[in-house]
């Protein structure tokens, strides 16, 4: 039973992994904490909800996080690139605004009832672990989620881009003096991260369903995950995000009544024990 | 980490033509009296005085508003701006002074309208008894959140304002909590009969134009005592701390605790706000405390401009304009989000940064052609 419990953590906590390492990389980059990452997620669940819907599961799993990348390119070229040299504040701000207005734009397509995604047939029953039945779907979620934390990993650590990605992250100044260029970089990243979370997006709905606060829902546990982690680490937001993803999990569990509560518990705990996050200055 | 870190101090964007001589790289000891001639003039007694007639003449003259402002749409537009307002207030104070902006501050307002209805309704309390108990819940909240935040940088700050703040909504939400929240449907303030707030009596508290005279002496008190809070020597070391974090440290001064101060004292002038809502109001929910709010809170703020004081007061009443004659169609959150995006893009100090821009200029050009 308790093991159960532990794996439907992990599938959340898949979902924050994916959706806080592409913060942390946006953060990374442009100095910017991306409010519009929750609408971006948001985003991905509509569209492959309408695509699941007309054409099959498996092309939504393509054409959201397509869509999300186009829509991470307009946002870096219209607002990040041009206004790379504003008060990082202000620039975060607009993405608020942005947030505003995706998700208003989405609520005005799709409407406002939440929507429900049939996971594909072939994984719509359960299956048996330990004993115990398990939604076939999250065990795909799990391991969706994994092989693309997997993928991420390696980009980052074995690539060239990858590497000044990290460099960017750690130090922009000094990056761009050793000749990273960092707007192409950026363009990358936005665009990696904001297709992460059309896929986070897609791969959430037969999970979660689709609804209209289901974007800002999601973005203040990102946000509180990034913080956890140490703010602009990719790794650690990544561990922090699975580590969110299970203590919520079993807090539903364990104390039902104030489940809702524990992300905020976990923060003030981890940043009296570490006021940098658990990663610290690290990358 | 270190790109960013040190922008966040340096957001002179708050202020429109603060012509500061404080570099980002200078890190010579600062002296508060250089700082004097930017934003914030030294007090002294004429300024003092000037500005003493002057909050009494405004507050003389807004107390005559029911009376000027007859349309009860009109009147009731100008209440709520100015309800507001004390959040809005509030949040430019902390960008005004600090640079750094605040996410969260609903919850100080939501939280004492929230402790109001509920010290009304479970603990049968008095409207004065209540409004001081939610005062103090306010401020203990305001208390709790900036000793979490306060060492936080600009970024930081914001997203941990945004998640604490949505910490307190949750709370009010929670299943458990219904006797005493009514959860996600909200709670009915009950008033007792003859009880009075400050010789207002409930039925006229409830009324606009009846309640008017408690909630504009407040506001005027609330936007005098953070006038002058701006202008105390505390004043200019926030300015510093502001423009340069490192070099005040390096100056000796503290710099944590002056921004837990005023911290504190924004998240005050937001709660007793949050009071004076519920009061009027007699009905609270979650609404007070949600995501958008806080986001509608930002955009009215940062819509009016934080460089002058009554720049989130325009912004509160631009925005109470706008919710009545957009939100009939229940797109007013995308038109808001737009708005956001645009003024912070084109115009970053605000409607009254830009008025205030524009008359300079236009006054510079007619010393140059006038007569002289």
């Amino acid at each position: 039973m308790n093991f159960v419990q532990v794996l439907n953590g992990i599938a959340l906590g898949s979902l924050f992994m994916i959706l806080s390492s592409g913060l942390a990389m946006i953060y990374g980059l442009r100095g910017v904490g991306n409010f519009a990452h929750g609408a971006l997620y948001m985003a991905g669940a509509y569209i492959a909800y309408s695509v699941s819907t007309y054409i099959s599961f498996w092309a939504a799993l393509i054409a959201a996080p397509l869509a999300l990348a186009v829509i991470g390119v307009v946002i870096e070229l219209v607002f990040f690139r041009p206004l790379q040299k504003r008060d990082h504040i202000q620039v975060a701000l607009i993405t608020f605004g942005l947030a505003m207005v995706i998700e208003r734009t989405i609520v005005l397509i799709w409407g406002a009832d939440p929507l429900r995604v049939a996971p594909p047939d072939a994984f719509g029953g359960t299956i048996s672990v330990l004993g115990a039945s398990f939604p076939t779907y999250r065990l795909v979620l799990i391991g969706a989620a994994l092989l693309i934390a997997l993928g991420l990993v390696i980009w980052l650590r074995w690539t060239r881009v990858g590497l000044e990605i990290r460099a960017a992250s750690h130090d922009g100044t000094t990056a761009v003096i050793l000749g990273v260029n960092v707007d192409r970089v950026s363009l990358i990243v936005v665009c990696v991260g904001a297709a992460l979370a059309g896929l986070a997006g897609a791969l959430a709905g037969p999970y979660t369903s689709v609804y209209p606060s289901m974007g800002s829902a999601i973005l203040i546990s990102v946000l509180i995950v990034v913080v956890i982690g140490g703010i602009g680490s990719i790794a650690g937001a990544m561990i922090a995000g699975m580590g969110l993803g299970i203590v919520q999990t079993l807090g539903t569990v364990y104390v039902p009544d104030v489940a809702a509560l524990v992300p905020y518990v976990a923060i003030v705990a981890v940043l009296l024990w570490r006021p940098m996050g658990l990663a610290g200055k690290r990358v | 980490m270190s790109r960013s870190s040190r922008s966040c101090y340096g957001a002179r964007w708050a202020s429109p033509g603060s012509g500061s001589e404080v570099s980002d790289t200078d890190l010579r000891p600062i002296s508060l009296d250089a700082l004097a001639g930017a934003a914030a003039p030294r007090l002294n007694r004429r300024t003092a005085l000037i500005a003493g007639a002057g909050a009494a003449l405004v507050l003389g003259a807004g107390l005559l508003m029911p009376v000027v402002v007859r349309g009860a749409s009109a009147f009731g537009l100008i209440f709520d701006a100015v309800m507001f307002a004390f959040l809005t207030m509030s949040i430019a104070f902390l960008v005004r002074h600090l640079g750094i902006v605040s996410l969260g501050h609903t919850a100080f307002f939501g939280g004492s309208a929230y402790t109001v209805a509920i010290a009304t309704t479970v603990g049968g309390m008095g409207m004065i008894p209540a409004a001081a108990l939610g005062l103090l819940v306010g401020v203990v909240l305001a208390v709790l959140m900036g000793a979490i935040v306060v060492r936080a940088s600009g970024m930081t700050f914001m997203m941990l304002t945004l998640a604490l703040g949505q910490a307190v909504y949750q709370v009010v939400v929670l299943q458990i909590a219904r006797p005493w929240t009514g959860a996600s449907d909200g709670t009915s303030l009950s008033y007792i009969a003859g009880d009075s707030f400050f010789g207002v009596p409930p039925d006229q508290v409830v009324n606009p134009v009846g309640f008017w005279p408690v909630v504009w002496i407040v506001f005027v008190l609330s936007i005098v005592a953070l006038w002058f809070v701006g202008r105390m020597k505390f004043g200019r070391v926030l300015q510093g701390i502001r423009e340069n974090e490192e070099r005040m440290r390096f100056s000796g001064y503290d710099t944590v605790r002056p921004r837990f101060l005023a911290f504190v004292v924004s998240g005050t002038v937001a709660s007793i706000g949050g009071v004076l809502f519920a009061l009027n109001a007699s009905y609270v929910s979650p609404e007070l405390l949600s995501f958008f709010r806080s986001g509608d809170a930002l955009i009215a703020t940062l819509l009016g401009g934080t460089g002058l004081l009554v720049g989130p007061v325009v912004g509160a009443l631009i925005y109470m304009i706008l919710l009545s004659t957009l939100n009939s169609t229940g797109n007013l959150q995308l038109y808001l989000g737009a708005a956001l995006v645009i003024v912070l893009a084109f115009l970053p100090t605000g409607v009254t940064g830009a008025i205030v821009t524009g008359v300079k200029r236009l006054w510079r050009r007619i010393r140059r052609k006038g007569p002289m």
